[in-house]
């Protein structure tokens, strides 16, 4: 007998506060279905590995077998807050969902950030990490050095002890909303590990609310809680209910009188009344703290999300009102509350996946949110073509509420804001190109059935590093490429030492440069064309001094790293190569170099000056007092940036 | 008698006796490091009529080093004070009485001793929370230590080492090990493991030794917020506020009110923290079923394959991760301690003026002071007419300043305290001093907003314990001793003239920085 496609296993929603409530007790409890894998105990699978060690009291608790056949006949444990195997596999079952959800939109398998040894070897990391009870605190936080989720657990201190029963034990791993967050944190760390160096206050504002994004978004995947929500808010999705609110559990035992974050609105501490949070373009210009400044980005999406929805249903709410569109006092009915529940998973579906396709067309470097829209808005054009533009158009106009305006684009049409095809160029270039979409389809030949983790890092790796890797290649094709240089902003041409990008140790003839996160891309998109793509980052860094009032481009060596007085200033570019038609399509870039400018490479002041400012006054004076105690400045490192990003 | 400046007509309060009406009252910083140690003796004309000493401590400081400065105060005060202010209990302001605890006992008399209600022992309240905090200093010091041996393993060195930027994050792991260390040092006594030994040694000393000297009864005296202390013999004309630490005798009970806004945010704070500081007390002792989150039913047996897995890759262990929680404790005891500062505001009651000692009370206490319910208003007046709360008017009449916390973001609040600090002739005193300190406080201390908001409303009469190696920029191209100087080159010749000879009489030395502030 062939193995089931999925197995089914139970757990929360959102948390277990839920089940201690009439009303939301039913809804609570659902099954999540996961692609069937084999398991050993723990449980252990080929991506993620739950071990259950309590470092606090330095004991490990009995691992749970999901194949235990009592287990498999009945969806697994029974959800339980006092049984730490139900916790294992609650944490097992959301972080695997959230996986296969980004694996569904991205197009590709899902890898975590390797270990990066010193001398620039990298260390393939296979199993993402998880431990359940890891820290006594209200927190919990992705590890980038250990490639592991660390949970914490607490004694609740509720503001109001009718929500919540003081000093009972809260578990951060039983949350939904936490566990999926946290697995975000660690997808996008596997993808663009520079995004968690703060160059602009976006970076790590992005990096928060994009797992909020992931998170809220996986609350209308679940149909039993959509169709209570639709129910209760009588289709209003834009009023207070448990879709657009994260964590509440969470939130309640911390002291908060809501969920730990709201996308929609806020409980209002004096009238503790909840009331919708009205747009504020001010918002954007002056919160610099990152949960801040991350939910506008979050509202933002949401936003989006609430507009399509209402104009989607529009016609339903005017056919069940008799054409008025105001619906009768009391209940749906269920027949409406099923259509308006299918239209609100099919946008909400199209939205995230809006956001997560849209990482593969943001530059690997210093990302703001309004390049992220033009992600967004890129992505999409790429995959749906003209089709259904109102999606776009969505997005552009909550942006626009907010203040997000990307830069450099000179009106705010979906054609200016989505990037500009590649326009090339000249003879060598267009060669040069041809050469290396060859060695792409070879690469693609390789990769292209493979389904093993472990095969598919190697052979990116060997294509990216190796002796005929993409490396070596661009390396050989530089001689006269000024328009290379002017298309990505890398400093390729002689004279880059003379802009602080050093050398290649292997071939001194060439300027230092990483490949990054090398991918074949497919993807099905409206009508059913497929779409093939291959994407890849080029990152280069430099060094640079304040001197007095100008800035001095310093070469670094391999371990140097920012002090407290120079800077590492990175460029990169994201390409998107189209493999039927062998063209390069979309370069991304975030110049190192300006290039306006004519002649040998010159840095890019006016971004090199920016990220100066923020990095030595903004963002040290804006830092949290525990940050200013416990670090070491705002550029070099504090050991687990997550952690610290979300402390209480 | 003192020009004085008036913004509003005031009630008239009794006029001094004759003769006997305070002048002036000479404050010296004594620079023994960042730490508070301020003798103020009040004159009338020529005569001493009263002294007070307000807390001696600083960072570190051998013997040698304290009594150079004690012997110094002693002098000055003929062996004398009338009012001894111990404002908290933290090492920078009390490691004094423990280096010289000979000096102050014998052959110095301390008239009486004034501390804050919460220093109040026997107080079945002030004990309840002294032992849910001494449970916390505990753990603090405890996961310090713990973290600081896990740090410096010669295993974790070359493990960090072999990772790309391997140094730098070793040094960040260091760092939080340091600064961790600091905080345990600071706030209570240390024996030779590290580990949890009691209160701070000067804070002891103080409150047995000190106090039963003399005529052998205690003499120490508490405040609470509200009280107005008046009629002090040697003070004719001179009020005391008592405008922190902010009280509230439910808070502090376990049972909190669950009324947000009864509540002073520290005591709840500390609760975050219960889980925690239980686990790492209970590190050296055996497990109790209490600590456990799960029925011991739940463990895993002992062939369980998942401990393998767990110590097969070493480098992804988390045996000591969890420590790192002792950060934010370490933060919230150490506010906790701040705000439970004894906060004064002297008045001179003729012209209004005020001096101000807030210890080191950080915003929370700030906020509290605009809630008290004063049993009279403000002499000034809102622009409608009706008469301003009390601690507003204090602060818009305060001439003299000492800043709290070293010059810390926190220290001083903005809206609710520097703002109000209106007075032209305002003066402040910062006792920061980068050669003695933790050098984990130095990222800290000075904040620059707070610094270019004293420099322009004092217009230079900033007075640093040590501005040596201190920069007013972000950038470190403007030392702050030349802020200084060019903030005071600006002042009028009449304001000019009147600072010096209020700021260099008696001398500035080595030892102590003096002011005279005019009543």
């Amino acid at each position: 007998m062939k193995h089931p496609k999925f197995r089914e296993l139970r757990g929360y929603a959102f948390d277990p506060s839920l089940s201690l409530k009439i009303d939301t007790v039913t809804i609570n409890e659902i099954v999540y279905r996961i692609p069937w894998e084999d398991l050993s105990r723990g449980p252990v699978g080929e991506c993620v590995e739950v071990i259950d060690v309590d470092p606090t009291v330095s004991r490990f608790y009995a691992s749970v077998d999901l194949d235990d056949r009592y287990a498999l006949a009945m969806a697994g444990l029974d959800p339980s807050e006092s049984n730490p195997q139900f916790h294992q596999q609650m944490v097992y079952a959301v972080a695997m969902t959230t996986i296969r959800n980004f694996e569904l939109a991205l197009g590709r398998k899902v890898l975590w950030a390797p270990r990066r040894m010193g001398g620039n070897t990298d260390e393939y990391v296979p199993r993402l990490r998880i431990y359940p009870h890891a820290l006594r605190e209200a927190n919990a936080y992705y590890s980038p050095e250990k490639k592991a989720l660390l949970f914490g657990y607490f004694q609740a201190m509720p503001a109001d002890k009718t929500r919540h029963m003081p000093d009972a034990l809260v578990f951060t791993c039983l949350s939904h909303d936490i566990i999926a967050h946290e697995t975000t944190h660690a997808i996008l760390d596997g993808m663009y590990p520079y995004y968690n160096e703060p160059t602009n206050p976006d970076v790590l504002a992005f990096h928060e609310a994009f797992a909020d994004i992931v998170a809220l978004f996986q609350h209308f995947t679940f149909p039993e809680v959509l169709k209570h929500q639709i129910a209760k808010t009588r289709g209003d999705l834009a009023s207070q209910n448990l879709l657009g609110q994260l964590a509440q559990e969470f939130g309640s035992a911390i002291g908060s009188y809501g969920s730990l974050r709201d996308a929609i609105g806020e409980v209002d501490e004096q009238t503790r009344q909840w009331k919708p949070t009205e747009p504020d373009p001010g918002d954007y210009e002056s919160e610099l703290e990152p949960h801040a400044r991350g939910s506008i980005l979050v509202a933002a999406v949401f936003e989006a999300f609430i507009s399509l929805y209402k104009s989607t249903v529009a016609d339903l709410l005017r056919i069940a009102s008799g054409g008025t569109g105001v619906l009768h006092e009391g209940e749906l009915h269920p027949d409406l509350v099923n259509r308006l529940a299918d239209e609100a998973a099919r946008c909400s579906q199209r939205v995230l996946s809006m956001c997560i396709r849209a990482l593969d067309y943001c530059p690997p470097v210093d990302l703001t949110f309004g390049e992220f829209l033009r992600g967004i808005i890129t992505a999409d054009l790429d995959l749906m073509g003209d089709d259904q533009p109102q999606y776009r158009l969505a997005f552009i106009e909550a942006f626009r509420r907010r203040g997000i305006y990307p830069s450099g684009i000179k009106a705010l049409g979906i054609d200016s804001v989505a990037y500009p095809k590649v326009a090339l160029l000249g003879v060598d270039s267009a060669q040069m190109f041809q050469k290396i979409g060859d060695f792409l389809r070879e690469y693609r030949r390789e990769v292209q059935y493979l389904s093993d983790r472990q095969k598919l890092f190697e052979q990116s790796a060997a294509f990216s590093g190796g002796p005929r890797g993409l490396h070596s290649r661009l390396a050989d094709k530089f001689e006269s490429l000024l328009d290379f240089q002017q298309v990505t902003g890398m400093a390729w041409t002689p004279g880059w030492e003379s802009v602080g990008v050093s050398t290649s140790p292997q071939t001194p003839d060439v300027p230092s440069f990483w490949i990054q996160n090398l991918r074949l891309v497919s993807r099905v998109g409206a009508r059913g064309t497929q779409t093939n793509n291959i994407v890849f980052s080029i990152v280069q860094r430099a060094g640079v001094k304040m001197v007095g009032d100008r800035l001095q481009p310093v070469l670094l060596d391999e371990q140097q790293s920012a002090d407290d007085d120079t800077m590492i200033f990175r460029g990169g570019c994201t390409f998107v190569f189209d493999l039927d038609t062998v063209t390069l399509k979309y370069a991304i870039a975030k110049p190192i170099i300006d290039v306006a400018a004519v002649g040998a490479p010159r840095l890019d002041e006016v971004r090199a000056r920016k990220q100066h400012t923020y990095q030595f006054e903004t963002g040290p004076t804006n830092m949290s007092e525990f940050r200013q105690y416990f670090g070491l400045g705002f550029t070099r490192g504090i050991n687990e940036p997550f952690a610290v990003l979300h402390q209480q | 008698m003192a020009k004085t400046k008036k913004k509003t007509a005031a009630p008239k309060p009794a006029p001094p006796s004759a003769g006997r009406a305070i002048t002036h009252a000479d404050v010296r910083m004594y620079r023994i490091g960042t730490g508070d140690c301020f003798a103020i003796k009040f004159f009338s004309g020529d005569t001493e009529t009263f002294t007070m000493l307000i807390d001696c401590g600083a960072w570190s400081g051998d013997k040698a080093v304290f009594e150079k400065h004690v012997r110094d105060l002693k002098a000055y005060l003929n062996n004398k004070v009338d009012v001894l202010v111990v404002t908290h209990e933290h090492k920078d302001h009390v490691l004094g009485f423990e280096r010289c605890a000979d000096l102050f006992t014998k052959n110095f008399t301390v008239g009486k001793i004034w501390m804050s209600w919460a220093e109040k022992d026997g107080d079945d309240v002030v004990e309840e929370w002294k032992k849910d905090i001494g449970q916390k200093k505990k753990a603090l010091a405890a996961a310090a230590q713990q973290l600081s041996k896990a740090v410096h393993a010669k295993g974790f060195e070359a493990e960090m080492r072999s990772l790309h930027r391997g140094h730098e994050r070793l040094a960040a792991h260091r760092r939080f090990s340091a600064v961790l260390g600091d905080f345990a040092d600071l706030q209570m006594s240390l024996d030779k493991n590290g580990l949890y030994a009691g209160p701070l040694a000067g804070m002891k000393i103080v409150k047995e030794k000190i106090a039963k000297g003399g005529s052998g009864a205690s003499t120490i005296a508490y405040w609470s917020p509200g009280q107005i202390i008046e009629n002090i013999a040697g003070l004719e004309g001179v009020r005391m506020y008592v405008l922190g630490p902010p009280q509230n005798k439910a808070s502090i009970a376990k049972e909190a009110s669950s009324d947000e806004g009864e509540t002073y945010s520290h005591n709840k704070d500390l609760a975050k923290d219960n889980a925690f500081a239980a686990a790492v007390n209970a590190l050296d002792a055996p497990t109790t079923a209490s600590l456990l989150p799960f029925d011991a039913s739940h463990e895993a047996l002992a062939g369980d394959s998942i401990r393998a897995t767990y110590t097969s890759s070493a480098w992804r262990t988390i045996d000591h991760d969890w420590l790192m929680t002792a950060g934010s404790l370490a933060l919230r005891i150490n506010t906790g301690l701040n705000n439970l500062s004894l906060a004064l505001a002297i008045e001179f009651e003729t012209s209004g003026r005020v001096m101000l000692f807030p210890g080191d009370a950080e915003y929370g206490s700030w906020a509290s002071w605009h809630d008290i319910k004063w049993k009279e208003k403000g002499r000034g007046k809102h622009d409608d007419g009706t008469p301003k709360h009390l601690t507003e008017d204090l602060l818009n009449r305060t001439v003299f300043y000492k800043v709290a916390h070293h010059l810390s973001h926190n220290g001083t609040a903005k809206r609710k305290g520097l703002e109000m600090m209106t007075h032209d002739d305002l003066a402040a005193m910062a006792t920061l001093d980068y050669e003695v300190i933790s050098d984990t406080w130095k990222s800290t201390m000075p904040n620059r907003a707070i610094l270019a908001d004293l420099l322009t409303q004092t217009r230079g009469r900033l007075m640093v314990l040590r501005d040596d190696g201190l920069f007013f920029d972000a950038k470190r191209k403007v030392p702050l001793a030349d802020k200084i100087a060019s903030t005071r080159a600006q002042m009028s010749t009449a304001v000019g003239k009147a600072f010096k000879k209020a700021h260099e009489s008696p001398k500035k030395t080595d030892l102590f920085i003096a002011f005279r502030v005019l009543a």
